[in-house]
């Protein structure tokens, strides 16, 4: 077990290192130079140039500039904002809640509901409601999760003017205390929807398929032929081996929380990481998007780790092989 | 010759999916080639009536801010979104191939890295990435397709991987080994063409992915603003969804059934070539 987790570890960190090495690199071959756009197009003055070079630090030769860059990250420090002149971390700190409340949320209910309706169709397979939600599943798995936010504002906030379409809270208000709460779930109440239709497939099927798959198992053939109840065979053999999958897949989803939530973050300006990259790359903003990316990659590699560590203590395969 | 077709129409016949899958790829496939048939009117031609509702004077699905036809603009679409899809996911299915085919054919030493690389690929966000390139290195569809080809390859080189590590272990790979072929010829005559068929189905499962990725990359704007694409069609949309949602709406649906075309022919593909399918009969 501890070998187990000691090599997770080192290829975790190695993945983080691998990413920020390609981030170095693709920021520093892309074409166009970061002093030229900083000092507009007016201006050509070699002083000013020298100046600003200094002060980014890209006079140095480039393998200085890259553990320069480690050493700062290593440290906590992701640079600062090229066009907010403030530092990356206070910019990601900021926005991260109001990620964290929209992804966990409708993680939370996704996982639930697409779980439950998983084990209730497994047990009813092939009934109606089973054919009808596999179809669903089927065409939410393959929609762009933008246009459904698009599709729901137009019926929701648009047509029957039930939520409101954008942003986080109602700003002229100035609400405190539990109404600023209640405001924030009456604006949540639409991205967390369209979050949860989208994710809430994938728990589905994957809970309908690996629970028939383990009813067909021989073990579970042999408990019933020894007359076990149904119930008993159901709560404590099938569900306790059919729920491992639905745990990696949380536990994925987790990790690519904030990659999935962006978008929908775009389309219902939510002030999230998601609407903060999309500003960073309209506006260039690289020592943010490179910032953005690293703290997306440890946080990914962090929380697989803990996803495979738990993994393997409740499923003794894994550790042996 | 007359085998294999025999074969593939008794396929076809047993898989309900990838019959869809079969029939909505040509349906797809002849749009690209009737484009010019049938579209109304020339999609990049900027009419008078912007933002038209359906019906209204001959635009059978609205115009757009521009004036543009968008059922002309959606039967052109179909050529950017199958070129996206054909161009990289064979990009993907090549590049996984190969790394996946050479790690667990070689084993030892090779595959111990190649294994490494490939759990740090499953590991990376690929849309970020893939978003940081095509932000840097501009947003021309050329670039699109072969960045989403080159960060999509890893789990088709953790499938092709397992199928080296089993098939190099077969009597015929190890005859051939012992009638004096060298590695190479081994792995392409022998490993890669025997393996690739779970490869296949997952491509094909990719090209649904890669048509929703240009999609989302549109939708932020990072499209090539010189061809036609659904996705830029949702983008242009948003910003007059209270007012024109027919823009923004007719698009997504063509996305969504293309992409349910490639689940269905991935599916059914996977169905027919997955040797644990056949033994249990039709499913």
């Amino acid at each position: 077990m501890k070998r187990f987790i000691v090599r997770r570890i080192i290829s975790g960190i190695l993945t983080v290192l691998v990413v920020f090495t390609l981030n170095f690199a693709l920021v520093k071959s892309a074409p166009g130079d970061p002093i030229t756009s900083l000092m507009g197009k007016e201006t050509d003055d070699p002083v000013l140039r020298e100046a600003l070079m200094e002060k980014w630090g890209l006079d140095q030769p480039v393998p200085v500039q890259y553990f320069n860059y480690l050493k700062n990250a290593l440290t906590g420090d992701l640079g600062t904002s090229i066009i907010y002149n403030r530092p990356v971390n206070d910019m990601i700190g900021e926005r991260m809640m109001a990620t964290i409340l929209l992804g966990l949320t409708s993680l939370i209910i996704a996982f639930v509901l697409g779980t439950l309706l998983g084990i209730f169709c497994a047990r009813r397979d092939g009934s109606i409601l089973d054919n009808t939600l596999s179809t669903i599943s089927y065409a939410t798995d393959a929609m762009p999760s933008f246009w459904l936010g698009l599709m729901l504002i137009i019926l929701f906030a648009t047509k029957l003017d039930i939520f409101p379409s954008q942003g986080m809270y109602n700003v002229r208000a100035g609400y405190t205390g539990l109404q600023y709460v209640l405001d924030v779930l009456y604006h949540l109440a639409l991205p967390c929807i369209t979050l949860v239709l989208i994710t809430m497939s994938g728990y589905f099927r994957i809970t309908k398929s690996s629970i028939l798959q383990v009813t067909n198992e021989d073990f579970i053939t042999t408990m019933r032929a020894t007359g076990m109840s149904e119930r008993k065979i159901f709560n404590k053999y099938i569900f306790r081996n059919a729920i491992l999958p639905t745990v990696t897949m949380l536990g994925i989803s987790i990790a690519f929380l904030v990659t999935g939530v962006s978008l929908i973050e775009i389309v219902f300006s939510w002030p999230g990481i998601g609407s903060m990259t999309l500003t960073a790359i309209n506006q260039r903003d690289y020592p943010t998007l490179m910032g953005v990316y690293l703290v997306m990659n440890v946080s990914v590699v962090v929380v697989m780790i803990i996803t495979d560590v738990l993994y393997a203590i409740l499923d003794p395969r894994i550790r042996y092989d | 010759m007359k085998r294999i077709g025999t074969r593939c129409l008794g396929a076809l016949r047993q898989d309900a999916q990838l019959r869809f899958g079969v029939i909505g790829l040509a349906i797809l496939l002849l749009l690209c080639l009737l484009a010019p048939v049938l579209a109304t009117v020339d999609p990049y031609y900027y009419g008078p009536d912007s933002l038209a509702a359906p019906g209204v004077s001959g635009h059978l699905l609205g115009t757009n801010h521009l004036g543009q036809d968008v059922f002309s603009m959606l039967v052109y679409g179909v050529r950017t979104s199958l070129m996206v899809a054909i161009v990289s996911s064979m990009l993907s299915g090549i590049i996984g191939v190969v790394i996946g085919g050479i790690g667990g054919y070689f084993g030892g030493k090779v595959d111990v890295v190649i294994s490494e690389i490939i759990n740090i690929f499953l590991m990376i966000p690929v849309f970020f990435l893939i978003m940081l390139i095509v932000s840097l290195f501009g947003s021309d569809i050329k670039n699109v397709m072969i960045v989403i080809g080159i960060t999509n390859w890893s789990k088709n080189a953790k499938l092709m991987r397992a199928q080296a590590l089993s098939l190099r272990e077969r009597t015929f790979v190890k005859s051939a080994i012992a009638l004096g072929e060298t590695k190479m010829q081994v792995l392409f005559k022998y490993i890669l063409p025997n393996g690739i068929f779970p490869v296949v189905a997952n491509t094909t499962r990719g090209m649904a992915g890669a048509i929703l990725t240009e999609a989302s990359l549109s939708f932020l704007g990072l499209g090539d603003p010189n061809v036609i694409s659904w996705g830029q069609m949702i983008y242009q949309g948003k910003q007059y969804i209270t007012t024109a949602w027919w823009i923004s709406a007719f698009s997504g649906i063509a996305v969504i059934i293309t992409v349910i075309i490639f689940y269905m022919l991935g599916d059914g593909l996977n169905h027919v070539l997955n040797p644990k399918y056949n033994q249990g009969g039709n499913k």
